[in-house]
């Protein structure tokens, strides 16, 4: 689209307007309106447009900032009161927590204490005549397999016999 | 030192009642202009605008208080409005009457532009501003009554600062004919 000379310089009051003007093309502008009429006239005519804009006056509703604020008070409320709620969840999560750090405990221990519990009861294969397969199996049944049940049933216990709850 | 946006910023995140009550007794008025520019209407708007503060509550953490909050707030209203106007779909911005807006010219209501002018070329815009497509009246009013610039207006509006100024071009020549040819 070719722009003849004014609409050119009409253009730029338009850019001029909506704050999207350069500085060098403002003087250029200003140099221009200072001898174009009808450059002239449309800038004044714009300018009462946007004088014209600014004289509307809307009227509020009386209660209108007393019936948002009353709004924003109660969401507020509802959002505390939801507050509870949410700490709840919390320490229900930091319980699980609890009981799997619990178990994972117990369960190191139970395997540690067996491994010493093995050791021990091999020295003691030789004086009471015992064979290796004899002990791992009184080790298994008789101290690995109820420390690994003890273990597990901090797991499936409820939360109130947990004692951590 | 802290920023009046880094206070609101502040405010907002600690949902903090006494910066709410402030906000809304600033900028209440201002965002009716707004909404009504949109809507093309002044029944609603006070829904829409109870709804805006509702969301400026649950969400104001995200304004991070390092741009002003004007544009920010009037994205947070628009949003509200075009949720709005998707629920109840004989409201659109992009399309004018003929479309299906049902403005008050439409339905028959005074223009709420006719009823707020309080000089006489306030009262010549009234009609035209009531005709034009809100996408128009929405730049203009951003522009020369909240005094935002081009990239704060294609923040709230999601539309690139070209287009923006293209609307403001176009808005203003539609108005404009209303007082050509005669000296002031």
């Amino acid at each position: 689209m070719i722009l003849d000379h004014h609409e050119r310089f009409q253009r730029m009051i338009d850019e001029s307007l909506a704050g999207a003007i350069s500085a060098e093309k403002e003087h250029s502008l200003r140099e221009h309106l200072a001898t174009c009429a009808p450059c002239l006239e449309y800038l004044r005519a714009s300018n009462r447009v946007v004088a014209g804009l600014s004289g509307f006056s809307f009227e509020l509703t009386p209660t209108l900032n007393a019936r948002v604020l009353a709004a924003l008070k109660l969401r507020a409320q509802q959002g505390r009161a939801a507050q509870p709620g949410r700490r709840r969840f919390m320490r229900q999560h930091n319980v699980r927590f609890k009981v799997w750090a619990a178990f994972a405990v117990a369960l190191s221990m139970s395997i540690t204490g067996s491994a010493l519990v093995y050791q021990v009861a091999k020295l003691l294969t030789v004086p009471m005549h015992f064979d290796t397969a004899q002990v791992q199996a009184g080790v298994l049944l008789f101290w690995l397999l109820p420390s690994f049940c003890a273990a597990l049933c901090l797991l499936a216990a409820p939360g109130e016999n947990r004692g951590i709850a | 030192m802290e920023s009046d946006t880094q206070r609101i910023a502040l405010g907002l995140r600690q949902r903090d009642a006494a910066v709410l009550e402030t906000l809304v007794e600033q900028y209440q008025y201002r965002l009716v202009r707004y909404l009504v520019s949109l809507l093309g209407r002044r029944d609603g708007v006070d829904d829409w605008l109870q709804e805006t503060w509702l969301r400026v509550l649950e969400r104001g953490g995200s304004y991070d208080g390092h741009s002003r909050f004007e544009p920010w707030l009037f994205r947070v209203a628009r949003n509200i409005a075009l949720d709005a106007m998707r629920k109840r779909p004989m409201f659109s911005l992009d399309s004018n009457e003929e479309d299906g807006v049902r403005s008050s010219h439409a339905s028959g209501e005074p223009s709420p532009y006719v009823l707020a002018a309080r000089t006489e070329d306030a009262e010549r815009l009234a009609h035209s501003l009531q005709t034009l497509e809100p996408v128009y009246r929405e730049a203009l009013v951003l522009r020369f009554q909240e005094d935002l610039s081009l990239q704060e207006i294609s923040v709230i509006v999601g539309a690139p600062v070209s287009t923006v100024a293209s609307r403001i071009y176009r808005g203003l020549a539609t108005l404009r004919g209303q007082f050509e040819g005669e000296t002031a």
